[in-house]
């Protein structure tokens, strides 16, 4: 659950985690087992350094089944941006995101679970 | 009678081969144990089972359960009590007698007995005297017989006739296959135109052929010449042949012979026609019966599937099959003798439909298939290849309110399964079983076994099949929104 650096191309990732909440862009309780009453899940990123306006991707899979592709826009000179889902009874199960270029680069994988 | 017409032109050339194999494997049954009293139980045990069959027929309860009680004690009977008359008769013949010889019990006949006692002695100018009586009583005739009562054999003729035996003079009398007396004397002849070289052995012989019908055959000792006497005449016996046909008109055995060789062959051809028709008969109850329809749920076998793919998928396991046959086979067919098999040997990878034919199915002999269920199996088959996954923990439950699953790490992060290529294709993760979280500690390590799904994946020679955990959970910080 570490901080991850990839870089591709010009951005470069130097975070990712998955975590509970966000306050003022922290991340708070940063995890890799969400209990489905805690209702969401939140996908945090920060780049830096970030050279020109762009985008990056947010692919949610529930097993190996693409749950959620969500576009998120990154600006210069460093951003941090994210991206959550809400829970539902049948989305208990192992869940991963993959953080994505615009060039279709995959920069990092971070891995969760969603119980009971 | 058309339906006669009908069942005989629907006979396969399987149906002919089966009922003659059945037929001769009875009728030789019969040849090897005829006489034999297991043979004549089994009859009996036969005739008992018919019984049974118009018992059951005709609803008699308790007679047919007593019969059929009786007739599979009897079965246990004969195997045991007649165990070495059956081992008997298996062991004495050889192979080629079981599967093909008649009966060749070997009868040395009293005939031959006497010709080959007659020549011995002669070749030996050992001097003897036979007397084989007619339909006359010689008892007013010969004198001073000493009773013998000995079954005929060559060994007893040539010892009776033997110089230093008390009762070689004289002659012996044969009645059927007895030597009845020995030391006999008969009259003389007294005829004056014998040869000078005939001695009282060929006069005696002479006289009671003129006084009897008897044949009378004598064996010089001075010459070793056979004389036999019949109907006051003397014909010297120069060929083994001329003896016997002699020996066969006095005594009637010629007929006699022949009568019981049609007889025997009569016996013998009824039998093969019995074992025919028997066999026949059943044949066609069992195979031609009414007829019954059956549906039965069968498993399909995939063969000759090239090593290097694996089956995927298949769009049924199992296939429904109507069949058609006589209640007797319809009833007695076991799962085991059915199969339907699909040749996978010209298959390719991907989705591959095949149409279940006649030629599929293996049927058991007299039953007729009307309908496949599905009549198209579709098979989906793939090459094997390696792909290397990442392993991602499937944890299940719950974890105490307060605390939070931080630091996770897993040895070794991936491991290289082998399976279908289109299958790995799609697969990205390879995960754990379920890994519960009530039992964690607030650091620790455990294991967790990889659940391969599907079941045709297979973890490769090298990598692990389990995974370590190690762990650590930290408080939950309780300013989040809930």
């Amino acid at each position: 659950m570490g901080e991850s650096r990839t870089s591709a191309g010009e951005i470069v990732l130097v975070q990712a985690v998955m975590c509970e909440d966000l306050q003022e862009l922290i991340p708070q309780n940063p995890t890799t087992v969400f209990s489905i009453e805690r209702r969401k899940a939140i996908c945090f990123t920060s780049f830096d350094p970030v050279p020109q306006k762009t985008i990056i991707y947010h692919q949610w899979f529930h097993r190996d089944q693409t749950s959620a592709r969500i576009k998120l826009t990154l600006k210069p000179p460093r951003w941090s941006t994210f991206s959550s889902i809400q829970f539902r009874a049948k989305d208990i199960g192992p869940w991963r995101v993959e953080i994505i270029d615009s060039q279709g680069n995959i920069l990092d994988v971070i891995r969760f679970s969603i119980t009971e | 009678m058309d339906r006669v017409i009908y069942l005989i032109l629907s006979l396969r050339w399987q149906d002919i081969i089966d009922i003659s194999l059945v037929s001769y494997i009875l009728f030789r049954f019969y040849v090897l144990f005829r006489g034999t009293n297991a043979f004549r139980v089994l009859i009996g045990m036969t005739l008992l089972w018919f019984f049974q069959q118009i018992a059951v027929s005709m609803g008699l309860i308790v007679t047919s359960w007593v019969v059929q009680g009786v007739v599979t004690l009897g079965a246990f009977i004969i195997i045991v009590v007649f165990r070495n008359e059956i081992r008997t008769v298996l062991l004495a013949r050889n192979l080629k007698f079981i599967f093909w010889g008649g009966r060749s019990k070997k009868v040395i006949s009293t005939i031959e007995i006497i010709v080959e006692s007659v020549l011995e002695m002669a070749r030996r100018n050992c001097g003897a005297m036979i007397v084989l009586p007619g339909k006359e009583d010689l008892e007013e005739v010969i004198q001073k017989g000493i009773p013998w009562e000995g079954e005929i054999s060559k060994e007893m003729i040539l010892s009776i006739f033997w110089p230093d035996n008390p009762v070689h003079d004289g002659a012996a009398i044969i009645q059927r296959d007895q030597i009845t007396q020995v030391s006999a004397i008969l009259p003389l002849s007294r005829r004056d135109d014998l040869p000078f070289y005939y001695g009282t052995r060929h006069r005696a012989a002479l006289g009671l052929a003129e006084a009897t019908d008897a044949l009378i055959l004598a064996v010089s000792e001075e010459r070793g010449d056979v004389v036999a006497a019949q109907d006051s005449q003397m014909k010297v016996i120069k060929q083994r042949r001329r003896l016997e046909q002699i020996l066969q008109q006095h005594m009637g055995t010629a007929a006699k012979k022949s009568r019981e060789s049609i007889k025997e062959r009569l016996t013998v051809i009824t039998a093969a026609l019995f074992s025919i028709i028997f066999v026949t008969g059943v044949w066609f109850s069992v195979s031609k019966g009414v007829d019954s329809l059956a549906t039965l749920e069968i498993p399909v076998v995939y063969m000759n599937r090239d090593p290097a793919m694996e089956i995927v998928k298949t769009s049924a396991n199992t296939v429904s099959l109507e069949l058609e046959g006589s209640g007797a086979l319809i009833n007695s067919i076991k799962p085991d003798q059915i199969q339907v098999k699909l040749d996978l040997s010209k298959s390719k990878v991907g989705p591959n439909p095949f149409t279940i034919t006649r030629e599929s199915i293996s049927l058991p002999p007299g039953i007729i298939l009307k309908g496949v269920t599905p009549p198209v199996v579709d098979v989906d088959l793939d090459v094997f290849i390696k792909k290397e996954l990442p392993v991602q923990i499937d944890w299940v439950g719950k974890l105490p309110d307060h605390l939070v699953l931080t630091n996770v790490t897993i040895k070794p992060e991936t491991v290289e399964i082998i399976g279908g290529k289109r299958m790995l294709e799609k697969l990205s993760t390879i995960y754990t079983g379920k890994v519960p979280l009530n039992n964690l500690e607030d650091k620790g390590a455990i294991t967790a076994n990889l659940a391969l799904n599907p079941a045709s994946l297979k973890i490769a020679p090298g990598s692990k099949e389990k995974v370590s955990i190690t762990y650590a959970t930290k408080l939950r910080d309780q300013r989040t929104n809930n």
